[in-house]
């Protein structure tokens, strides 16, 4: 076994690109789809009132309250022409006690934006209505002392007394985008068992006194090993660099990561065994396994599909157990016993597969 | 030391080697003949162990090997027809991996791969990676491969496949050294008659699946001692002569190529004054004519009514 996983890393050390451009692809689509390195997003905003400079600088900071966006004093000119070209979203036009937003359309973004500011604008008018009526004193503090400690407060909880967490989807497209492309190495990996049959290197072992069990082990360990460090690259990546939320319970994560990773590998065994060469390989895999994301649902919110049929085809992969363990690990803090039903699925599936996919394959041989 | 008896092979219901009897002796150096599907790999997929027969049985030093694989696998070196080599590797790098799953290490496997290298003339390019390689030197590492373990018996697949005569010739001498200095038993397959006929103490000629004939050179040739072969050049064929010459008393073969005509006949058929009037009726010119000494060609001509190479 040991000879096959170092021949197969031999043949790696020649040629990493592959690797190499994998892994740049998983992150860059990572990147691409799920928003980039995480930031507070930026909104210009801008006066034209003739007190414009106090105006702005009042508004700034009363916006600027927490980090889901920078809000930023721009001209007024600038800010419009950004807003047209696509450059911005939307533009916060400021006036004394109102606002108006600047805008090309009716994003998300928008939304997001207009909510945050009307907050502002109307706590701020309540203050000022009350510092009217009362017309003496600090007002603002008085209001802010009385509710740092208000006598109802109001408390969310979840189901099990804890916060209730903020689903986070630039996280869930992280690790869709990371089993991507973790799916097409091991594929790639596994199908050596192909390439060395065709050119007869696998006659040569056969005809050594290496065990059979010896050879199928050193494939998928290999597989196994070059897919978990392209995983755990790009999960440190993005937890230690980019600020991504992969929660705290590191260890578990990659554990169900190396459960789907074993679980996949299987199926592509299973592939394998269905086919005679490795182009009939490269023509049916890379075919099959976009597909499986979006079966799955991991580029959508966790309840997006409800379809039986879709999801009952979901389960038969190990992809849907896999996102459902680590999203319940991170977002709701999941234990090893909350997660050991998708831990089973997953080693279910990978047994089966792995055991059909080896027997086909040995049929072929004969 | 190796015996086949009554060997048999059928891929979904075909039949594609038959109640195949052959042996080697120690130190023998045995070829077998036949043209392009004639069973020869799948014969030697069987005795090397590679694929189970559907009948028959084959036997190393009395011991069943279909049994016991591992009798045979142990003393056997197999060199394939296709290259089985990582490309995208050094000659040293495949050569360590072949040595390491025949569990050789350390001072054994690195003195066994600069043995092999240097046998197959391979040693100052053995950093190099194979697919900078010609095809020639790609055949000798396909040899030096199977060579490491030094193997008892060596089964080699039409090694010759492809490549030029100077490659040729290095790789036959190879194979001569083998057997006739380190007394390897050597099992080679080809439909190169020229190789078998240099090579090879004894031969088996194979078609369709059956050994068809076999014994020494000398042997095979006695097939056609009361024959000859003659060499007829004409300045144009015409198909009318050529199906009179087939009539003439004692033409057993007749075989056309271009403007040529190989005719086996009947010792002291009197046949060249027939086939000058046989010609001159024909308004045909007769540039050249000879007899040949029968070679091994003729025989699989005689048994088959074929050319190796059809």
């Amino acid at each position: 076994m040991n000879s096959v996983l170092w021949v197969q890393f031999c043949k790696d050390k020649r040629s990493p690109l592959f690797i190499l451009l994998f892994i740049a692809g998983s992150i860059l689509a990572t990147l691409l789809f799920a928003g980039g390195v995480y930031s507070p997003t930026t909104v210009a905003i801008f006066s034209e009132e003739e007190n414009a400079s106090e105006i702005e600088k009042k508004w700034e900071s009363l916006l600027n309250v927490d980090n889901s966006f920078k809000f930023e004093i721009v001209d007024p000119e600038k800010a419009r022409e950004n807003v047209k070209d696509g450059n911005m979203d939307v533009a916060v036009m400021l006036m004394e006690t109102d606002y108006r937003l600047v805008a090309t359309s009716e994003l998300p973004s928008v939304s997001y934006v207009q909510q945050h500011v009307e907050k502002v604008f109307q706590r701020e008018a309540q203050i000022s209505a009350i510092a009217e009526t009362r017309g003496e004193g600090d007002v603002r503090s008085e209001i802010e002392s009385y509710l740092a400690d208000a006598p109802f407060q109001l408390e969310t909880q979840g189901l099990d007394s804890e916060q209730v967490p903020k689903y986070n989807m630039s996280t869930q497209l992280l690790f869709a985008f990371t089993f991507l492309i973790s799916m097409f190495i091991l594929g790639l990996k596994v199908n050596n068992v192909t390439n060395d049959k065709v050119s007869g290197i696998w006659d040569r072992m056969i005809l050594s006194p290496m065990k059979k069990t010896s050879m199928y082990c050193g494939y998928v360990l290999y597989s196994f090993l070059i897919t978990m460090f392209q995983i755990i690259v790009v999960l440190l990546l993005f937890k230690y660099v980019m600020n991504y939320e992969v929660g705290d319970n590191l260890w578990l994560v990659m554990m169900i990561a190396a459960f789907f990773t074993f679980s996949m590998i299987s199926i592509a065994m299973l592939i394998t065994g269905f086919v005679r060469t490795p182009e009939q390989f490269y023509a049916i895999y890379p075919s099959l396994i976009p597909l499986i994301p979006l079966i799955s649902g991991a580029y959508m919110m966790p309840g997006t599909i409800t379809n039986p049929v879709l999801l009952f085809v979901a389960d038969l992969f190990p992809l849907a157990h896999a996102m459902e363990a680590i999203m319940s690990v991170i977002f709701y803090d999941a234990g090893l016993q909350d997660v050991m039903m998708s831990l089973l699925f997953m080693l279910l599936i990978g047994v089966v597969a792995m055991g059909v996919g080896i027997n086909l394959i040995e049929r072929r041989s004969k | 030391m190796l015996e086949t008896i009554n060997l048999s092979k059928s891929f979904k219901g075909k039949k594609v080697v038959q109640d195949v009897n052959l042996y080697l002796n120690n130190g023998e150096s045995v070829g077998l003949l036949g043209p392009n599907g004639a069973g020869k790999s799948t014969t030697i997929s069987m005795i090397s162990t590679l694929i189970k027969p559907t009948s028959g049985e084959i036997k190393l030093n009395g011991v069943n090997t279909i049994d016991k694989p591992g009798e045979i696998r142990r003393i056997s070196g197999v060199v394939p027809q296709e290259l089985a080599l990582y490309q995208e590797l050094s000659a040293y790098e495949n050569l360590k991996f072949f040595g390491a799953i025949y569990k050789m290490t350390g001072k054994e496997l690195e003195k066994g791969i600069q043995q092999a290298l240097e046998f197959v003339g391979l040693e100052a390019r053995q950093k190099d990676l194979v697919k900078t390689y010609s095809g020639g030197m790609k055949r000798r590492l396909n040899i030096a491969a199977a060579l490491l373990h030094q193997p008892k018996i060596l089964i080699l697949d039409e090694p010759t496949v492809g490549i030029d005569p100077q490659s040729r010739n290095h790789i036959l001498e190879t194979v001569r050294m083998l057997n006739q200095k380190d007394g390897t038993t050597i099992l080679y397959t080809s439909h190169y008659m020229e190789e078998v006929e240099q090579l090879c103490d004894r031969l088996y000629i194979m078609d369709h699946g059956k050994i068809i004939a076999a014994g020494t050179k000398a042997e095979l040739l006695s097939i056609l001692s009361t024959e000859d072969t003659i060499k007829v050049e004409l300045n144009k064929l015409d198909e009318t002569f050529v199906e009179q010459v087939k009539t003439i008393e004692g033409v057993r073969k007749v075989e056309a190529s271009h403007l040529q005509l190989k005719i086996i006949a009947t010792k002291g058929s009197n046949l060249i004054s027939k086939l000058v009037h046989l010609a001159e009726q024909h308004h045909l010119q007769l540039i050249n004519f000879h007899t040949e000494t029968p070679s091994l060609e003729d025989v699989f001509l005689q048994l088959t009514g074929r050319t190796l190479r059809n």
